[in-house]
């Protein structure tokens, strides 16, 4: 199956998504799950559920992507809204159907510190999901993991400057990727 | 483990010039805000499936069929294992053992023991592992014992299903990330825990 090139943009996903291009799926969902199931969580508090939400999103996604407007905001808060809907519908009921796509962005429920929160969240996860595995690698370690510099050289087994390396590689990365979206 | 948030001159070095180290700053800022990602279950490595019309399982079934894909991922393993294994039989190139997690048997099975040797990360992303157990109480015909992964003390995902008998030697695969996970053994069906490793 042809992969589908990390540089292709999340409007250009959603828009061959909306053709019917399975690769262009399996792409959107590899850079947008984690994002979308950490907002879940962070929404709903229970994994279950917030499972249930991430296959709901994405089948309204494949659903209705044909129906995305590039001329009216890249992909990224499209799909965040995408989410939310089917966050909330998951918050409000257990019935099975799908979410709706929204027509406009939702009102986003909640105190806007919240809100706020949540949309950051969003965009780092998001972001993470860019960088190179062995970067991606790194920065979690050293990040959340609660290990050392040197901690993460013996775990990984390589130099401790080529972590340093790695680490200054990965946030530079990532923020070219947060500014661009920030823009 | 604890998420202390590093200090960033630790993390990147001392010779960043102050530009740079202000811009890595603003995206270290927003990482520690953000928090870590949560990790995807097995079952849900993979998107729906989106041909045509599209469905929503529900998580039972999703659960059930990731159980029998691990079985048959589990069973295909161990076979391409041995069968490697068996073709290099001088053992030169079996793989790389990348670190071993020793098991403890719980108040519920206190003689297990058991040594899980971690093998190299495989070309699609698995660890193989081969875990090698003793001191489990036989079980009656039909049933079995369960590995599963385990994140927070909870168990988290399966990694398949084995026999045990006398020191019994079982071929596994795990197709997750295990930083800050762990491992438990049960007896399939139960959720009291038999055997369980510390997190790794």
């Amino acid at each position: 199956m042809p992969r589908v090139s990390e540089r292709v943009s999340d409007g250009d996903l959603i828009q061959r998504v909306g053709t019917g291009d399975r690769s262009a799926f399996e792409a959107l969902y590899r850079r947008f799950a984690r994002p979308v199931l950490g907002l879940a969580l962070r929404r709903l508090g229970d994994r279950g559920r917030a499972e249930d939400a991430l296959q709901e999103t994405f089948t309204s996604v494949w659903r209705s992507a044909s129906t995305y407007k590039p001329e009216r905001g890249p992909g990224a808060p499209w799909l965040y809204a995408v989410a939310r809907n089917a966050i909330v519908d998951r918050g409000r009921s257990r019935a099975e159907a799908p979410a709706d796509p929204p027509e406009e962005e939702a009102i986003e429920p909640g105190p806007p510190e919240q809100a706020e929160a949540a949309w950051i969240s969003w965009r780092v996860h998001r972001a993470l999901e860019e960088l190179p595995e062995h970067e991606r690698t790194v920065l979690e370690l050293a990040y959340w993991s609660g290990l050392s510099q040197s901690e993460v050289a013996t775990f990984l087994d390589i130099p401790l400057g080529t972590v340093k390396t790695r680490t200054r590689s990965a946030l530079a990365r990532l923020a070219g990727i947060l500014e661009e979206e920030l823009q | 483990m604890t998420s202390r948030p590093p200090d960033l001159r630790e993390l990147v070095g001392d010779d960043v010039p102050p530009d740079e180290l202000a811009r890595l700053g603003r995206v270290h800022d927003l990482l520690v805000q953000a928090g870590p990602p949560p990790e995807l279950p097995a079952e849900l490595a993979e998107p729906p499936q989106a041909t045509g019309s599209v469905s929503v399982l529900p998580r039972r079934r999703w659960r059930t069929i990731a159980a029998l894909a691990a079985a048959l991922a589990l069973a295909a393993f161990g076979i391409g294992w041995l069968a490697a294994a068996a073709r290099d039989s001088g053992g030169e190139s079996l793989p790389k053992v990348e670190f071993r997690v020793p098991m403890q048997g719980t108040g519920a099975a206190p003689h297990a023991v058991a040594s899980i040797a971690v093998l190299e990360l495989d070309d699609a992303g698995n660890w193989p592992m081969a875990m090698t157990v003793r001191g489990l109480p036989s079980l009656p015909a039909g049933e079995r014992y369960q590995l599963w992964l385990t994140e927070d003390g909870k168990l988290i995902a399966s990694c398949g299903t084995f026999h045990a008998e006398g020191e019994t030697v079982v071929y596994l695969n795990a197709p997750f990330r295990l930083r800050g996970k762990g491992w438990a053994v049960t007896r399939e069906g139960s959720k009291q825990l038999l055997m369980r490793t510390s997190t790794i």
